[in-house]
């Protein structure tokens, strides 16, 4: 362990890191979401399709 | 009214209130300081939205200083919690549900503008059938300057024990009773295989929080705002990280116990005949241990009678699968947890008093130990009087089953190990319990050569 990291309440360095991780997982999730969307637009078609064979 | 009162031995870490102990009722003081934050939880209307869900533990207001303190605001008395658990007594799953609920508290948090400022299993105890949150103190403002204030601390002592055991496929409950405080993050970091580097939410919660946090600048970052979306992206990740993991069952030397042991001449039907026929003439018994409990079948006896009931075994496989079928059930009288008798949890902490060891803890009207005595006697070298000793420094009433030396399954113990037990009688048996113990009722379950004991402590 690095001998300053005694003298600092260790709950602090979370700080930076939550923005790093924040900053990952809003990319993340973004690309997430649009991926979710297309997957369901084209589920929600083949439903259609099946529920209504005629359309 | 004197006011004379005790703090728990395990509150002294938050400066919003403690827990203290007066006339043997156990109450929470509320300090001056929390008042902001405590009446927005009240006000909010969060308190009562959290306890109809269940998953708070409610408490009575007492508007009355019992501590004469000059930081008084007011004084709660919680609902009583049965029996005080420790994670390091719970299965995979139970940890895995207990991590689940602090975050979805973490989450529900955010509607009325506050947040969860603590996330450690401590604040989570079993009550009724099902996990609770014991905290009140733990929700404040939110406050839109700051991350997650809970975030390392939730990584270190839920995600880090919770990911060793996924990826070792290995029940470790015992890691926690060394790092009670939570893994540090390094440690978890270098105890996890390579590969966990290329799982993005292990990457960021563990790996990269842990080189982050090791920078001497992470610890004085310039202050930017922490949006509610970026808050609530971060608890998600982790929600769908502890999701996915599993810890495989095992066939254990227990899990098919019962499966065998019941094609022994109806050998448990008999058991429990006899057991059931001794607990219709046991008056006021409220409280057991089912000690060596295995896939709990004895403990679901002692609940039909309404009988709160520890189920303690060694073995982390039949305890978190007894779990899982209490928490699919409507089951409320069962306590799964790992003990291992020949060596029960510790008391560890500040002063070895903030958590308490299980001996402590245990105090049952009756306790059950069937087909356990030759595991410790012989699989672990116990003798019969330190045994009788464990047994009567928790329970007033002991059903114990002895199982001779001829019998196949202590046969088998020994036919790998020098047989060193010529102790192991009946006679010495019954020696070494009734220095302890009164013996009520004894009564040989038939075809088996094993015999229940009822025994009741000598008082005074």
């Amino acid at each position: 362990m690095h001998y300053w990291l005694l003298y600092i309440d260790p709950g602090s360095g979370s700080y930076l890191v939550q923005v790093i991780v924040a900053a990952a997982l809003g990319v993340a999730f973004f690309f997430r979401n649009i991926k979710n969307s297309i997957k369901a637009f084209f589920t929600r078609n083949s439903k259609n399709t099946n529920d209504n064979p005629k359309d | 009214m004197s006011n004379s009162f005790t703090y728990h031995p395990s509150s002294f870490r938050d400066p919003s209130g403690f827990i203290f102990e007066k006339e043997k009722i156990l109450y929470r003081q509320v300090n001056q300081s929390f008042k902001e934050h405590f009446d927005l939880f009240i006000s909010s209307g969060f308190y009562e939205k959290l306890v109809k869900q269940g998953l708070l533990i409610p408490h009575e207001t007492i508007n009355e200083n019992l501590t004469g303190s000059s930081e008084w605001y007011t004084t709660l008395k919680p609902e009583k919690i049965e029996f005080i658990s420790y994670p390091w007594e719970w299965s995979f799953d139970m940890l895995k549900d207990a991590a689940l609920l602090t975050l979805r508290l973490a989450k529900e948090a955010a509607a009325p503008g506050m947040v969860l400022k603590d996330a450690t299993p401590y604040n989570i105890q079993w009550q009724r059938g099902r996990l609770i949150f014991i905290d009140s103190l733990s929700f404040e403002k939110y406050n839109p300057e700051e991350p997650w204030i809970a975030y390392r601390q939730f990584c270190e002592s839920f995600l880090a024990p919770l990911l060793l055991m996924h990826y070792s496929k290995n029940s470790l409950q015992q890691i926690m009773l060394a790092y009670p405080e939570g893994i540090p993050l390094a440690v978890a970091k270098s105890l996890l295989p390579w590969r966990t580097k290329f799982s993005l939410h292990v990457y960021l919660h563990i790996h990269l929080h842990a080189s982050v946090a090791k920078r001497k600048n992470a610890a004085s970052p310039s202050k930017q705002k922490f949006s509610k979306q970026k808050f609530l992206n971060l608890i998600s990740s982790l929600e769908i990280l502890i999701n996915k993991l599993r810890l495989p069952e095992q066939s254990t030397a227990w899990s098919a116990y019962y499966e065998e042991a019941s094609q022994r001449n109806d050998y448990l039907e008999q058991k429990e005949k006899v057991i059931w026929q001794w607990l219709e003439k046991l008056p006021g018994i409220k409280t057991a241990a089912d000690l060596g409990a295995n896939d709990g079948q004895f403990s679901r006896m002692l609940s039909v009678k309404n009988i709160q009931t520890i189920a303690a075994d060694f073995d982390p496989y039949c305890i978190n699968k007894l779990y899982n079928q209490l928490k699919a059930s409507t089951e409320k009288n069962i306590q799964p947890l790992i003990v291992d008798l020949s060596n029960p949890s510790p008391a560890i902490g500040v002063n070895n008093n903030e958590r308490s060891s299980f001996i402590a803890r245990l105090h049952v009207d009756l306790a059950l130990a069937l087909a356990l005595i030759h595991h410790l006697v012989i699989g672990k070298n116990i003798p019969f009087e330190m045994i009788a000793d464990l047994f009567q420094k928790t329970c007033s009433t002991l059903i114990i089953e002895f199982v001779p030396k001829e019998d196949e399954k202590v046969q088998l113990m020994l036919a790998n190990k020098k047989d060193i037990y010529p102790a192991y009688t009946a006679e010495n048996f019954e020696k070494a319990f009734g220095k302890y113990f009164r013996l009520v009722k004894k009564e040989t379950i038939p075809g088996s050569g094993r015999t229940l004991y009822l025994m009741t402590r000598h008082e005074g």
